[in-house]
């Protein structure tokens, strides 16, 4: 009787200790590939080197730093090293236009998507084989190891209605009625100045054909204990957008909001031909994406060091006439507000974000803060980079930048 | 079935039972470890979620959402302290932010200074975060006759940042 108990017994314990012990396994590799799929979609930014950065940023985020790895089989094992016999293999992330390719619903895996539009979705897969300790004694496990295949998607979420950490500028849409572009024509240079009253309107700078007319949407924190000076906040908000904040109102733009002018840099009359000092420390804050350290000229703002020496400039700095062929880390692009008008500047009705490639001005290497009409040169791409945090619910816009999720 | 032959079956059995007993026992002791782990590692994971994608995290500070979310994932809501893991303490986890060097291409663990990820004083935000109980979780095995020491379980977790 125990001739026959014996393998049957030993069936029981494969079950219990080997198949939990695989479950176990699985749940670890599971989030492994999800913390590779979300750092890859980090970088997802719709340009030709993208894909690339992201590649090299799911490989990143399982290296090992400080002691610290992605690890499966009670931590025992590296992911996408091998221990022993037992082998773990993180495939090469593959990248898709829609999410539904990339959590393999449509079709048998999802083809592989090619070169035709930016990749907006990554999916992630590990193999990896798990040791067993029971099934050694049955037939089919006489390897002593098991394969377990995981995969994770993540990508670009439907279009946000509160975007949050963006720079708080507002642009009038040209046409907005125009639920994709707002009238803003693809790839094209325009000059953002900042808004004046009166009938002489500023230049558009050389390289562009067109000037938008912008202002800075009140998000002054008269509770800040460190950085208090306006002129600092102003400056933080240019050199890394809205600052973080457990107060929603005040790191994030809500779609169909009412906004209001920052009141200390209402637009001023055009013939006066300056700008409030809060605008020139915002444009101090842009020119520290192009160019390490202080601007020249920018050192009345106060705390400008301090603030400054947190950024860093963008990896590429170059003029680009194609967003496609930008190579940097996204440094450059700013998000911004459009709203339906800025000619009443006490309300104005938020549409929708779009974003802009700040680039330098013509024949120099960065913008130009101390501009007396607050001017540079931008690049509209439209909504490619995902933004740092926001919300999906509460609003029907139908186009527009989104933010990293993981759909599987 | 003769008196002789009931005998060797009966002293068979007396054989084998505590063995048996001992294999079950093995088997429910592995179980409860792998469980264990498994719950520290989904707790660290969601730690890790959660202040990877909140809104002015202040991953330099005593007070503050990083703590508060560790209590929230060691007792899942239960306001009268009961742990989900038991004897788990907050401060047995530990969490560190790390900054991606593009010069060296390597995670670096972020100071918290201006140029680090003391967002509190103009820092920018971290690029990863990372949980762990640096000192293991001591899991005693429950096998009578046998008293073996405390197995620390260390998962960790390691996700991109993702908030602002």
């Amino acid at each position: 009787m125990l001739v026959i108990l014996v393998p049957v017994f030993f069936g029981f314990m494969g079950f219990a200790v080997d198949l939990g012990r695989l479950y176990m396994i699985r749940a670890e590799l599971k989030s492994a590939a999800s913390s590779m799929a979300l750092a890859a979609a980090n970088q997802l930014i719709g340009t030709d080197a993208a894909q690339g950065a992201a590649t090299t940023a799911s490989q990143t985020a399982r290296s090992s730093a400080g002691g610290f790895q992605l690890r499966y089989d009670f931590g025992g094992t590296a992911v996408g090293e091998t221990n022993g016999n037992l082998g773990s293999v993180v495939e090469e992330p593959q990248f898709y236009e829609t999410a539904e390719a990339a959590s393999g619903v449509e079709g048998a895996g999802g083809a592989e998507a090619t070169g035709t539009g930016p990749m907006r979705h990554v999916r992630v897969s590990v193999t990896a084989d798990a040791p067993t300790v029971f099934f050694r004694f049955l037939q089919q496990g006489q390897e002593g190891r098991v394969p377990i295949r995981v995969q994770a998607a993540a990508g670009v979420s439907a279009p946000l209605c509160v975007a949050c950490g963006i720079e708080a500028l507002a642009v009038a849409a040209l046409d907005a009625g125009d639920p994709d572009n707002f009238g803003f024509a693809a790839s094209t240079r325009y000059t953002l100045g900042y808004s004046c009253t009166g009938a002489q309107q500023p230049q558009p700078l050389a390289g562009a054909a067109q000037r938008l007319a912008y202002v800075l949407l009140n998000r002054l924190n008269e509770a800040a204990t460190t950085f208090a000076d306006e002129g600092t906040q102003t400056l933080r908000i240019g050199a890394g957008g809205l600052p973080g904040s457990t107060v929603e109102a005040r790191s994030c733009v809500n779609v169909n909001a009412m906004e209001t002018v920052w009141a200390a840099a209402a637009p001023l009359q055009c013939n006066q031909n300056r700008v409030a000092a809060q605008i020139t420390s915002l444009l101090c804050g842009f020119a520290t994406r192009l160019e390490n350290g202080t601007y020249s000229g920018c050192e009345n703002v106060a705390e400008v060091d301090t603030v400054v020496q947190a950024y860093q400039a963008d990896t590429d700095v170059a003029d680009v006439e194609d967003y496609l062929a930008y190579t940097g880390n996204g440094r450059r692009v700013i998000t911004i507000a459009i709203v339906d008008q800025i000619t009443d500047t006490t309300a104005m009705a938020v549409l929708g974000f779009r974003q802009f490639l700040i680039e330098p001005g013509a024949n120099l290497t960065n913008i130009s803060p101390l501009d007396n009409n607050g001017r540079f040169n931008s690049l509209y791409i439209g909504s490619q980079m995902p933004l740092k945090q926001g919300r999906i619910s509460g609003c029907t816009v139908t186009a527009g930048p989104g933010k990293v999720v993981l759909h599987q | 079935m003769n008196r002789r032959r009931r005998g060797a079956v009966i002293f068979e059995s007396a054989m084998w039972i505590p063995i048996m007993v001992l294999l079950l026992m093995g088997m429910v002791e592995l179980g409860r470890v792998t469980y264990t782990y498994y719950s520290l590692h989904k707790m660290l994971y969601t730690i890790a979620r959660l202040v990877g994608t909140g809104s002015g995290t202040n991953f330099c500070s005593d007070q503050n959402t990083v703590q508060d979310t560790i209590s929230f994932a060691l007792n899942g809501g239960n306001v009268d302290g009961q742990t989900i893991i038991q004897s788990l303490q907050a401060n047995q986890i530990a969490v560190r932010v790390e900054r991606y060097e593009a010069a060296t291409g390597e995670l670096a663990v972020c100071e918290c200074s201006v140029t680090g990820c003391d967002t509190e004083a103009g820092g920018r935000p971290p690029d990863y975060v990372v949980v762990s109980i640096p000192d293991g979780y001591p899991m005693r095995l429950a096998i009578p006759g046998l008293n073996l020491d405390p197995i620390p379980l260390r998962p960790q977790v390691r996700v991109p940042y993702g908030g602002t």
